[in-house]
């Protein structure tokens, strides 16, 4: 896998660079909408749930609360994989034309796509580091956001890689993960602590922590929000976890992708 | 030229009816998988080589699965049965600019689809000024290929695509792009490839083109191989097919319409039947450029009719009149006829142009001012070429170039 990566690195790039080139061309205010959209959602979850449901966020390392910081924090892992997923599932149709009629491997797009969508995630992790400079909540803690996020990347490729075959051969799948996907953005600690799961109800906390996004979003909210060393066995095993599910992805992936040209 | 640049053997591709297609998962749990009775074979038992450095034809009905096989040689589909091997890097002139972003301006644009047919970016940048300068759009090339023409985004296509150093180039139904000068250069630069020892594959309809373009012809129906070998061997056989089939299919291809005697003409004189024959006399149902035949006008007299003059009128399909035949014209007089005859004219080498004509017929006295009787759209008949060749207007003048 890694060679192949490896040696179709030109391609994956030139298709990156298409995208990245493409993006906000016809745009005025160009990427600065990758941000815009995210403050702006932010900015009205923050408001409903801290206003009208009173949604407490624990304490940050430096003892104060805010739980804005502690919804960017969630929202920027959970945009990560959420993101990665349904860009990669359009990957394959919109690039229907081409792989109709050209050979090449089919996860250039896809995976092309997905790096010029991590332009994003470090435009978003930025404004967090400004946020929490600004609250006076910094750590040594945050280094841990580094493997966390590239382990959530894999985790969220290796699954987008998955969907975006079966999507291919399916068109069902795309509808089906919208609404998965909406269900799972509430069956992960995003928008509220983990604590207010546990005193509510065990069998929904049960779901919450059996959700491996909650892992993902858990252990950067110790590592940005709540300055909390996460056990370095467990940011590996994010880690890990990641690369193996890109690797059954990308097995999968080709697995299926023989007859692309005649799926689309 | 023994060397062998592509290897079919045997090669078979199956696809499942679209219709059948189980292409969302509640139909693939309500119904299961398809049943193998609703596949179908678009190539089978294919077998061919393609020796090296040959510019080799495929031709075939539409769906005769010629574009299939292509796609197999190309990799872009996997043949279900059978194997194809090959030598050296494939391009495949399918489908120009397939690759093309319209945001992207025609350099950016090179750049992508020189990485899509893989050639590695530093040889991209040594050839991407050939590029410009071949598409001849170097004034442009800075801009959106959304603002190019259609002209001008096959241009760039061809360009980026010939020029990506292949061994192997497929080519399907491209080769009427652009203008004059540019199918030219376009000609020019696949001579020049196969010089350079690459080998070409062409699908096409344009049989005279594949006839002085390639070394060898491949002919496939319905997915199976019916000839190979030379152009024009090959190429005949499959022409005389077609039009046998096409006589087959519809017999009544020279159409006779009913004759309605408009215009309430009362006269001695009835024109009783029009058709088309070949020259040995047994009837035809269409005509071929350059072929002679005949046209027999059947008239009948109820008292005798002193030189009467038939005018045949051929109009095209399209609207305009091509010709008005009179044999008061050209100097042939009929003096005294009675009873029934046929007339006869012959078209010799038939200088009409394939294509759909029709035939109007009116009959006048010898003065040619008195109408006896009239059959507008008397016969419809088509005109097929014997070569592939389908020529521009309606006519083709019998001519003699000479240099002086």
């Amino acid at each position: 896998m890694l060679t192949a990566l490896k040696r179709q690195h030109a391609l994956i790039w030139a298709f990156a660079n298409r995208d990245f080139a493409t993006r906000y061309r016809s745009s005025v205010l160009g990427w600065s909408w990758s941000l815009v959209q995210p403050l702006a959602i932010l900015l009205i979850y923050a408001a409903v749930f801290s206003l009208v449901f009173r949604v407490e966020a624990p304490p940050m390392g430096n003892g104060a609360t805010s739980y804005a910081a502690f919804l960017f924090t969630g929202m920027v892992t959970w945009n990560l994989f959420a993101s990665l997923l349904t860009l990669s599932m359009t990957q394959l149709k919109s690039n229907g034309e081409l792989l109709k009629k050209v050979q090449f491997p089919a996860w250039a797009p896809v995976i092309g796509a997905s790096l010029v969508q991590l332009i994003q995630v470090v435009l978003e992790l930025i404004v967090l580091v400004a946020m929490f400079l600004i609250l006076g909540n910094v750590g040594f803690t945050w280094f841990y956001a580094i493997p966390i996020l590239i382990g959530t990347a894999l985790f969220a490729q290796g699954v987008g890689l998955m969907l975006s075959i079966m999507n291919a051969r399916f068109g069902d799948v795309m509808y089906i993960v919208a609404v998965v996907l909406g269900a799972l953005y509430f069956l992960t600690p995003v928008l509220y602590p983990m604590s207010l799961v546990e005193s509510s109800s065990e069998v929904l906390a049960w779901i919450v922590k059996a959700n491996p996004m909650s892992w993902y979003v858990q252990a950067m909210h110790d590592a940005m929000y709540g300055l909390v060393a996460p056990s370095f066995l467990g940011v590996c095993a994010l880690l890990v976890g990641g690369f193996l599910t890109f690797w059954a992805g990308f097995w999968i992936f080709n697995r299926f992708a023989e007859d692309i040209g005649e799926l689309l | 030229m023994s060397e062998i640049a592509v290897g079919i053997s045997d090669v078979g591709k199956r696809f499942m009816r679209s219709a059948e297609r189980r292409n969302s998962i509640k139909e693939r749990i309500v119904r299961g998988r398809a049943r193998r009775a609703e596949d179908f074979w678009a190539v089978r038992n294919v077998s061919l080589e393609i020796p090296k450095g040959s510019v080799y034809g495929l031709i075939g009905h539409n769906g005769s699965g010629k574009s299939t096989l292509l796609k197999m040689i190309g990799g872009i589909y996997r043949p279900t049965e059978g194997t194809i091997t090959s030598q050296g890097r494939i391009a495949s002139l399918i489908e120009l600019g397939a690759g093309f972003h319209p945001e992207m301006t025609g350099r950016e644009n090179i750049g992508l689809n020189g990485s899509i047919l893989g050639l590695p970016r530093k040889e991209i940048a040594a050839v991407a000024d050939e590029i410009i300068e071949f598409s001849g759009l170097r004034e442009f090339i800075d801009d959106p290929v959304k603002h190019y023409s259609s002209g001008m985004y096959v241009r760039l296509g061809f360009a980026v695509a010939v020029h990506m150093k292949p061994d192997v180039l497929l080519v399907d139904e491209v080769l009427a792009v652009g203008d004059e000068e540019f199918q030219r250069k376009c000609f020019d630069h696949l001579y020049a490839l196969r010089r350079a020892g690459k080998t070409i594959i062409v699908v096409s309809h344009g049989l005279g083109q594949l006839e002085a373009l390639c070394d060898e012809v491949a002919w496939l129906e319905r997915g199976s191989l019916q000839e190979v070998g030379e152009p024009t061997d090959v190429v005949a056989s499959y022409l005389a097919k077609v039009n046998a089939e096409e006589s087959a299919r519809s017999p009544m291809s020279a159409a006779l319409r009913p004759h309605d005697h408009e215009g309430g003409v009362k006269s001695a004189l009835r024109v009783t039947s029009v058709q088309i024959a070949s020259t040995d006399g047994s009837s035809l149902n269409h005509a071929e450029t350059g072929t002679t035949f005949t046209m027999k006008v059947g008239i009948a007299m109820t008292e005798p009719v002193l030189g009467p003059n038939v005018r045949i009128a051929l109009q095209h399909e399209s609207g305009p009149l091509v010709t008005m035949i009179s044999n008061h014209r050209l100097g042939f007089d009929f003096s005294y006829v009675d009873g029934e005859h046929i007339v006869e004219v012959d078209l010799l080498n038939n200088p009409l142009l394939p294509g759909r004509y029709r035939v109007h017929v009116d009959v006048f006295d010898h003065t040619g001012s008195k109408l006896l009787d009239s059959w507008n759209d008397a016969l419809e008949f088509p005109v097929r070429s014997a070569t592939g060749e389908i020529g521009q207007g309606f006519v083709q003048l019998p001519a003699e170039y000479r240099l002086t």
